[in-house]
């Protein structure tokens, strides 16, 4: 069973297209990563399955059920724009928000999550006196008491230390262990690869990618190489069209139809090369070459 | 419904445990009531210092019967009966004799005016003694008038003491030309008091016929004006907080997290009904303060049991009006620069009505003052305060009044929150009129 489904969804404000003919599947417990650039509909898609806006046509169902402006118990979201109420203590505060969303009383949830992300003995402090990072942690706390059934995180991990996005991350797959769906939005593409099952990409108000990383990566085979060389120049090299230099080691994207072993020959004749593998794209590279400026170029010419 | 409560009840917790609240709860009272205070001083301590006045008499004939008069009159006010406290200043009137050069004369007198020597100076007109009945326009409006001359500043009360003395001594002046003896003077010019009272009933219980009572300006004005201050003061006190602390939630990005678990309209309903809890909270203290004040000086039956029906249901009305109207405006707002600036929008549904109460008091049952308080947003300050007056208003009045101003009440807070509904996520621009009006017919 899919948790969300979209269909031919589309969203204007005023000239602006923010999400144009969108349809979407999200399978139930999977971890669902929302990419894109700034600005392309990331957060208005997750805006409207939370219903906080309504989508101008199309429809958006959660867990089989229309969503029609009535905020569901099941949803847990963590918007982008962080903001508590600052005068409150964190405690009666994160209570404050279960209680609305589930119900019930929720003191037991909310003192097991702050001692599980260090925060238990920020319990009795007023919001304004937190870091930034353990508001962020607060408000994820927030989002995830009492536990739902769909978590909506937009992009969770932005302005966290390690240690701090560890711990979000640790607990993001817990609640997926335990049976949450979650959908996560991030401009880390190391995140979106390593912890999502699945991956959307959003360009323009509409959708790019949608799949698996491995499925995604498939459609572009294996055009690149990655290649570490002594004392020489990649640059012209033969049926290469695109470098990219990371110090000790550069990437190279092939033209269609290069053969790896041409570019090999080409490169043992300028220089020592100690490693050289033939691999399918990563997903920044994917991403560049979707919406970066090459890709801005061709799109305006 | 379980989310409005939460929100309200979050809400109006923080807001009866702020500093801002206590404080407006003792300061208010004390702003409001100043004026009343520096009234009852202004009583309590008159200015009793010797008013010197000159009277340049032009008639020929009444300047000693009017410097009489004012000896008369002095003797008459000048003490009180019971306590024998002098309790008015005494006018001490003198004789200047008039010259043929009038300006130079009126220079001179201003001078002396202007150095404190005199208070104030007269001219009676050469016509004064027997005026045409013009006597205010016409080519000799001057002659046949008496001129005062002052640099006294504000409320003069003198001005219509001195006239009192004047016309007294022109009727005496007459009175001698007509032959009449001096010692009859007095009791020709003797005045009464005339009482203001109130209309008698019969007591619907006994079948009795009741007494009338006596009715004075507190009942005509004090009672009926404290009333609907309090009402206002309770309304501003209440729902002025409310537009700033939507404004810092929007700024402080805090409804975002909050529409994940409410719908804007449960928010803004949570928040008015907190505002409105907030405000009635405040009002059991004023009117508890109130009520204290009449029982201490014996004037409980000025304000009847209806009146405080009335009184919290126009205070109701008026606060969703102003809490769906703060809503909508702090909404509206992208900055806490932009939630002063819009402060006196808010206000205005109760300050407007507040300029009209003079005229409203003066003929409360005029068709000026019943179509200003059948208007739906001045029917909570005008018609109590035509409730409040001793005669009463037409029963239907009340009644319609009221659905008036709820309809209007419950306009507001649909329109409100369809503006709440859009402003509340819109960052870094502040709403115009013009955005204001398309979001609450669009949505």
């Amino acid at each position: 069973m899919n948790a969300v489904e979209i269909h031919d969804v589309t969203k204007t404000f005023d000239a602006v297209t923010a999400v144009d003919n969108l349809s979407l599947a999200v399978p139930e417990g999977s971890v669902y990563g929302f990419i894109g650039p700034n600005g392309s509909g990331k957060t208005t898609t997750m805006r409207m399955i939370t219903g906080i806006f309504y989508p101008d046509r199309g429809a958006i169902r959660v867990f089989g059920r229309q969503m029609s402006g009535a905020r569901s118990e099941m949803i847990g979201y963590l918007p982008e724009e962080r903001g508590l109420y600052r005068k409150m203590e964190v405690r009666p505060l994160l209570e404050f928000y279960g209680e609305l969303r589930g119900g019930r009383n929720v003191a037991a949830e909310v003192q097991a999550w702050l001692a599980r992300l260090g925060l238990a003995q920020w319990a009795s402090q007023k919001v304004e006196a937190l870091s930034k990072g353990m508001s962020q942690k607060v408000q994820f706390i927030a989002a995830v008491v009492p536990e739902p059934k769909l978590l909506i995180l937009d992009e969770p991990f932005s302005g966290l230390d390690p240690v701090s996005a560890d711990a979000i991350r640790e607990a993001v797959l817990d609640l997926r262990r335990r049976g949450a769906t979650v959908i996560l939005s991030t401009h880390d593409m190391n995140v979106a690869e390593t912890l999502c099952d699945y991956i959307f990409m959003i360009f323009r108000g509409r959708k790019v990618l949608d799949g698996t990383l491995a499925s995604i990566q498939e459609q572009y085979g294996n055009d690149t190489i990655r290649v570490a060389a002594e004392g020489a120049a990649v640059e012209d090299l033969p049926g290469v069209e695109k470098v990219r230099d990371f110090g000790h080691l550069q990437e190279l994207r092939m033209s269609r139809g290069c053969d790896p072993q041409e570019v090999l020959r080409a490169l043992v004749a300028r220089a020592r090369v100690t490693s050289f593998s033939v691999m399918k794209p990563s997903l920044h590279d994917i991403f560049v070459r979707i919406a970066g400026p090459a890709a801005e170029e061709g799109s305006d010419a | 419904m379980r989310r409005v409560l939460l929100i309200a009840k979050r809400d109006y917790l923080t807001s009866i445990r702020s500093r801002a609240f206590i404080i407006g709860l003792i300061v208010a009272p004390i702003l409001f009531g100043g004026g009343f205070l520096g009234m009852a001083l202004l009583r309590a301590r008159p200015d009793i210092k010797d008013r010197r006045v000159a009277i340049v008499d032009r008639t020929g004939a009444a300047a000693e019967l009017v410097i009489e008069a004012a000896r008369e009159k002095n003797a008459k006010e000048l003490f009180d009966k019971t306590t024998g406290k002098q309790q008015a200043p005494r006018y001490l009137f003198e004789r200047a004799e008039p010259a043929s050069d009038v300006n130079a004369e009126r220079l001179a007198l201003s001078d002396r005016v202007r150095g404190g020597e005199l208070f104030a100076f007269v001219e009676i007109g050469p016509e004064a003694m027997h005026p045409a009945d013009d006597t205010a326009i016409g080519e000799n409006a001057a002659a046949r008038r008496a001129a005062y001359f002052t640099n006294a500043s504000g409320l003069d009360a003198s001005r219509e003491w001195i006239a009192d003395a004047i016309n007294d001594g022109l009727r005496r002046a007459r009175l001698a030309q007509l032959g009449v003896d001096r010692s009859h003077f007095r009791d020709l010019l003797r005045t009464v008091t005339v009482e203001r009272m109130g209309l008698i009933a019969r007591d619907p219980k006994t079948g009795e016929i009741g007494a009338a009572h006596k009715r004075g300006e507190i009942e005509g004005f004090a009672v009926p004006f404290t009333v609907v201050t309090l009402l206002m003061m309770i309304v501003l006190v209440g729902a002025s907080p409310m537009l700033p602390a939507v404004a810092e939630d929007k700024t402080q990005r805090v409804f975002e997290m909050l529409l994940g678990v409410a719908t804007p309209f449960e928010l803004m309903i949570g928040k008015v009904l907190a505002a409105m809890a907030r405000s009635l909270t405040s009002s059991v203290f004023y009117v508890i303060g109130g009520t204290f004040v009449l029982v201490g000086l014996s004037l409980t039956a000025l304000v009847p049991l209806s009146v405080h029906f009335w009184f919290f249901v126009y205070l109701l009305a008026e606060l969703l009006i102003l809490c769906a109207l703060a809503a909508a405006l702090g909404a509206a707002c992208s900055s806490p620069q932009d939630a002063q600036n819009l402060g006196f929008l808010l206000v205005s549904p109760v300050l407007v009505p507040y300029f009209f109460l003079m005229p409203v008091l003066s003929q409360p049952n005029g068709a000026f003052a019943t179509a200003l308080s059948l208007f739906p947003p001045f029917t909570p300050l005008l018609m109590l305060l035509r409730q409040t007056l001793p005669g009463g208003i037409p029963v239907w009045q009340p009644w319609a009044g009221l659905v008036g101003a709820l309809a209007f009440a419950l306009a507001m807070t649909w329109a409100a929150s369809r503006i709440f509904r859009v402003g509340i996520l819109l960052q870094g621009k502040t709403a115009k009129a013009a955005d204001l009006v398309r979001w609450a017919v669009r949505g």
